[in-house]
């Protein structure tokens, strides 16, 4: 769910980003690729075209649904819009390791994924 | 056979209607905390049909000093008879 | 009638409105957490739920989020058995083609039958 509490700020060029306490942005309107790139960064992950076009998937999937996708629903977000090669949870997992709903999703600029644990 | 639950009196909440409406033919409905108002001979007829399939919790009967007023065809029921019912239904499925 | 929904594993009724109370709300949470973990789900709209199939749903006055887009999304999680109380539209003047789903109806024999039919039912 998203919160509002700030835990600390992510600091790119000049600005400051207010995150929560598990790292996503407060304020979801201050993404910018920038702020994406700044995520990844601290999550060792060095955002190439293949994770752009999830990070969009993802970002139009909130735009319709006002969610974040766990992972069943972002694979098949992803194999829509990107086909069936890259709509498989190797695929995320291989460009998002760990958990990649929720990995995603922070760097996308969503709310933490509801409905995964 | 399932045991359905409704917690709420037929005088003032339709969830009543839900039940009933999610019955077959075979099961049987308990009527517990302010549902047991649904025992009253005023309001019984709400549960026409169920005749022999209709229980009330007799705690919940007692503690609103309804127990002696309730009608002669609804089967009275304690907790060890609810434990009963639960064991011989399926499942329980509860409306409130 | 059709068995596709009794092997499914868990119903879950709605019988409330949307904005009026979080119920509708915290039933749809649960549905989508057990088809995220790979269940199989059906809905049960009863009662005023039905309303919550209503085209053209808006925010609150304040802002509140509704539910519809939270409907819209049901298909991405795989919950694809939409039935509604046909006594439910009917006691609110509804009929099935004014809402924003593919549902189907269900008559008083038919509706009992599918919470036969369900290893979990849960009610909100």
């Amino acid at each position: 769910m998203a919160t509002t509490a700030i835990y600390r700020y992510l600091a790119v060029d000049q600005d400051q980003y207010a995150l929560d306490p598990e790292g996503y942005l407060v304020n979801m309107n201050e993404w910018s690729p920038e702020v994406a790139k700044a995520l990844a960064e601290e999550e060792g992950i060095t955002l190439t075209e293949e994770h752009w076009e999830i990070l969009q998937v993802l970002r139009d999937f909130y735009a319709r649904y006002e969610m974040a996708p766990a992972m069943r629903p972002l694979v098949k977000a992803v194999a829509r819009t990107l086909g069936p090669e890259k709509g498989r949870s190797i695929h995320l997992m291989r460009l998002f390791p760990g958990s990649p709903a929720k990995v995603a999703a922070r760097l996308a600029g969503l709310p933490k994924p509801t409905h995964c644990l | 056979m399932l045991l359905h639950v409704v917690n709420r009196s037929p005088a003032t909440s339709r969830v009543y209607q839900q039940a009933l409406a999610g019955m077959s033919p075979e099961d049987r409905l308990l009527l517990i905390e302010d549902g047991v108002q649904g025992a009253l001979p005023q309001l019984v007829r709400y549960y026409a049909g169920l005749e022999g399939r209709l229980f009330a919790l007799k705690e919940d009967l007692e503690s609103r000093g309804l127990l002696g007023r309730c009608d002669a065809s609804v089967q009275v029921v304690d907790v060890d008879g609810f434990v009963d019912l639960t064991e011989e239904a399926e499942r329980t499925v509860s409306w409130y | 009638m059709q068995e596709h929904h009794d092997d499914s594993d868990l119903l879950v009724i709605l019988r409330h409105a949307p904005h009026g109370s979080s119920w509708l709300r915290e039933g749809l949470d649960a549905a989508l957490v057990a088809a995220a973990f790979g269940r199989r789900v059906s809905l049960l709209f009863m009662g005023e739920g039905v309303t919550a199939l209503l085209r053209g749903q808006q925010l609150g006055p304040l802002g509140q989020k509704g539910t519809a887009a939270t409907l819209e999304m049901l298909e991405m999680y795989d919950i694809e058995t939409l039935l509604v109380e046909e006594q439910g539209l009917s006691r609110l003047g509804l009929s099935s083609d004014e809402l924003m789903l593919e549902v189907e109806c269900l008559s008083p024999s038919a509706l009992a039958r599918v919470l036969s039919g369900h290893r979990l039912v849960l009610t909100f």
